[in-house]
Order: C-alpha cells, then sequence, then structure tokens
C-alpha cells in the first residue's frame, strides 16, 4: 500500500532534508556576506568601477542555474579543477546567491534619499564610514522583505543540485521512488517537506512586508 | 584521459559547429516560454479577481493555491506532472508537461503581483467609476485594471524573465531545448566551455531582448494618458 510505502521512506526523506537544510545555510552564508559587499561597491566613487560591477550582476543574473551548476561542474575539470558533486553545487548556487543578493542591495541602498548621503559626506564623513554607518542601516529595513523572498528561492532551487547527483531531498525522492516506483506520492511527500520549509519564510516577507508600509 | 593538469585550448570551431543546433534549442525555449507566459498573465489575472469577490470560498482556494504553488520547488512540479500524474492515467508529453508546470508555478507569483496592484488601487476610483454610471463589471475593467496592471507591471516583468530562466528545468524531463541541446552537444564533443558559454550568451540575448521589450511597453503604458 503506497501509506506504507510513504512512512517507510520517510527516514530516507528526511536525511535528505537535512543535506538541503546544510546545502541552504551554508549557500546563504556565503552569498549574503558577498553580494552584500559586490552591492555596496556598485557605490564606489569611482564611476567605472560601479558601472562595471553593475554589468556584470546583470549578467551573470541573466544565466540560469541550472546551466551555472553544468557550467561548474562539467567544464571546470577542462581546466583541470575538478571538484566533487557537492563543492560544486554549493559554488554555482553561491554565485547565484551573490549576484542575486547584490541586487537586492542595490534596490535598497538607491531607495535611500540622496541628501542622506549628501549630508554624511559634507559632515566630513569618507566614502566608506558613510555606507556603514548611515546608508547602509537604513537601506536593510528595505532590503528585509525580498531579501527572505530571495531565501525561499534559493531553498527551493537546491532541488537542482539533485541533477548533478548531490544527495539532499529531491534526490532523496528519487532513489526511494526508483526502489518504490510510487513517483506521485513520494514526490507529494517531498513537496510537502519543502512546503513546511518555506511557508514560514514566505509569510515573514509578508509581515516584513505589510510593516514597511505603516510608516515607523 | 588521465590526470594532470590538462592543457584545454578553447576552439572557436566548436562554437560554429554548435551554434545551429544551440539556435534551435533557443527556439523551442522561446515557444515554450512565451506560451507560458501568455497562460500565466492569464491564469494570474482570473485567480487575481477571483480574490476580490467578497464571501465565498474563491479567496481561500486562491491563498491556498498560490502559497501551495510558491513554496514548493518548480522541478518538484515538473517531476509530480511527467512522472507522477501517468500513476493516476494521466500522461503527458514533456512539452505538454514542461508547459503545465511552468504555467501553474508562474501564475502564483503572477496571482501575487496582480492582487497587490488591484489591492493598490485608491478605493476612491472604485467610488467614482461607479458613481459617474460605470457597472461593477465596467469599473473593473475600464478604471481598476488598467491602474492595477500599471502598477503590478515592474514586479510582473520580473516574473516573466525568470520564466524564461526556469524553462530550462524542462530539460530535466527530455524535452529538447536550448539547455538540454547545451548538454547533448556538450557531452559528446568535451566542448564544455565553449558550448556552455556560448548558451550562457544566448540566454543573456533572450533576458535583454525581453527586458528591453518590457521596458518599452512600460513606456508606452505610461503614454497612454
Amino acid at each position: 500500500m503506497s501509506a506504507r510505502v510513504v512512512l517507510e521512506s520517510l527516514p530516507y526523506l528526511l536525511r535528505g532534508t537535512l543535506v538541503t537544510v546544510g546545502l541552504s545555510l551554508a549557500v546563504i552564508a556565503v552569498g549574503t556576506a558577498l553580494g552584500l559587499v559586490l552591492g555596496v561597491l556598485r557605490f564606489v566613487p569611482w564611476r567605472r568601477v560601479g558601472t562595471a560591477i553593475g554589468w556584470a550582476v546583470e549578467l551573470a543574473r541573466a544565466v540560469p542555474l541550472l546551466l551555472l551548476m553544468f557550467f561548474i561542474f562539467f567544464g571546470l575539470p577542462a581546466l583541470g579543477i575538478r571538484l566533487p558533486t557537492f563543492p560544486a553545487a554549493v559554488l554555482a548556487m553561491s554565485l547565484w546567491m551573490t549576484v542575486n543578493t547584490a541586487e537586492v542591495v542595490r534596490g535598497g541602498i538607491q531607495s535611500i534619499s540622496a541628501g542622506q548621503f549628501e549630508a554624511a559626506r559634507s559632515l566630513g564623513l569618507g566614502w566608506l564610514p558613510t555606507m556603514r554607518h548611515v546608508i547602509v542601516p537604513q537601506a536593510v529595513r528595505r532590503m528585509i522583505p525580498p531579501f527572505v523572498g530571495l531565501c525561499t528561492i534559493l531553498i527551493k532551487d537546491t532541488s537542482l543540485a539533485a541533477i548533478i547527483g548531490v544527495f539532499e531531498l529531491t534526490r532523496a525522492a528519487q532513489e526511494t521512488i526508483e526502489r518504490t516506483l510510487r513517483s506521485f506520492e513520494i514526490y507529494m511527500v517531498a513537496a510537502a517537506i519543502y512546503f513546511l520549509i518555506c511557508f514560514p519564510l514566505t509569510q515573514l516577507a509578508r509581515r516584513a512586508e505589510a510593516r514597511l508600509q505603516r510608516p515607523s | 584521459m588521465t590526470g594532470g593538469p590538462t592543457a584545454y585550448s578553447f576552439e572557436w570551431s566548436a562554437i560554429w559547429r554548435g551554434l545551429p543546433y544551440l539556435l534551435q534549442g533557443a527556439g523551442l525555449t522561446i515557444l515554450i516560454s512565451a506560451q507560458a507566459m501568455v497562460l500565466a498573465v492569464a491564469l494570474g489575472l482570473v485567480l487575481a479577481a477571483l480574490t476580490q469577490v467578497r464571501g465565498g470560498v474563491a479567496r481561500p482556494l486562491v491563498r491556498a493555491y498560490v502559497e501551495v504553488f510558491r513554496n514548493t520547488p518548480l522541478l518538484i512540479q515538473i517531476f509530480i506532472v511527467y512522472f507522477g500524474l501517468p500513476q493516476l492515467g494521466l500522461r503527458l508529453a514533456p512539452f505538454a508537461s514542461g508547459l503545465v508546470a511552468l504555467v501553474v508555478y508562474a501564475a502564483a507569483y503572477n496571482a501575487e503581483i496582480f492582487r497587490a496592484g488591484l489591492e493598490a488601487v485608491p478605493k476612491g476610483q472604485h467610488e467614482a467609476a461607479r458613481s459617474i454610471g460605470l457597472g461593477a463589471w465596467q469599473a473593473m475593467r475600464f478604471v481598476i485594471v488598467p491602474q492595477a496592471i500599471r502598477i503590478a507591471f515592474p514586479a510582473l516583468g520580473n516574473n516573466l524573465v525568470s520564466l524564461v530562466k526556469n524553462s530550462s528545468l524542462v530539460s530535466t524531463i527530455g524535452m529538447v531545448e536550448l539547455m538540454f541541446v547545451a548538454n547533448d552537444i556538450s557531452f559528446n564533443n568535451f566542448r564544455t566551455f565553449e558550448i556552455y558559454g556560448t548558451t550562457a550568451g544566448l540566454y543573456i540575448l533572450l533576458v535583454m531582448l525581453l527586458t528591453r521589450a518590457l521596458h518599452l511597453a512600460e513606456r508606452r503604458m505610461a503614454r497612454v494618458r
């Protein structure tokens, strides 16, 4: 019976879930740190540098994550860099998370009025202190809803790692289906597990967004 | 092939040989994305309109739909349609499976955006439309929806761009679009750098053309009044 199949496969799926969570956390940590730096660097006083970073971010964002992953997993060995599946997936997803976070950061910073920047500079603050103590702290509030949304997209997209053979939730589901041939039930259970992880985050984003609409 | 640093030499000719096939794949990517866009926008509008009906079950049902499809991976949705539904007696070809999954996924995002757009139109607009004699449907059709679409447009554009990139996932169920062709070629001739590089270039081109078109459409809409 399929209910028994589902119950029996649950421990295996949960093992995959642990990897999905670990993978997501690692990528979010790396991507957030690098994305914040890259996003702020778009506003350096040297116009050309800022423009070049902006273009690089735009180009990288236009490439599907699946292609980035194939590129890193199958393409890099041609240069003599051979990565196992897990690090390859982490690298591809961190790159994706970095450029998308940089875009969120850009949006947040641009929503702060230019007067804030000019006021801070005219007080004698340098570019970096202005960013660090005046602009970014104000912008973070506005970055939170889109950033949380980005995190849920990333968690869902860690499923792509299964395609290059990383053992995580989706891969665990695929392997279970190879044994049991109950694809409908098992994928539904996997979907339910993803839902349980992502739904609280979407609600959080929704609430943060609503709070932004109210004047503080 | 043995270990050690391989001296990989970039071959332009691999690009010229692969390009005709990649372009064919890109054609199918455009085809499935364009169809999915039209259907996902239509479905998203209908769902958003249903949320404006006061009372009844429509609103909670749409909300549930949006949350379920936004909070589960597209890849799993594709697998459920292609591998899971046949178990229930519904067998769809790769193209149809991919299209269905892309549409229901993108429509969930679109519905949420349109709903926010509809709710952002000031209440006075509706009252004013009704007080000059327009019916409920006419007020919606000629006053509220056009403004809502304009408000929702930038976010909608982002969704449509994502849809083009997401269409690459359909390669996993054997639909021969751009991503599938790229894998097919590079697994055969091992010119991974040239082929994936060209493929990235084609996706970038598609995304830029779409962004440009959306930008023009947005400017045009702003000019109407």
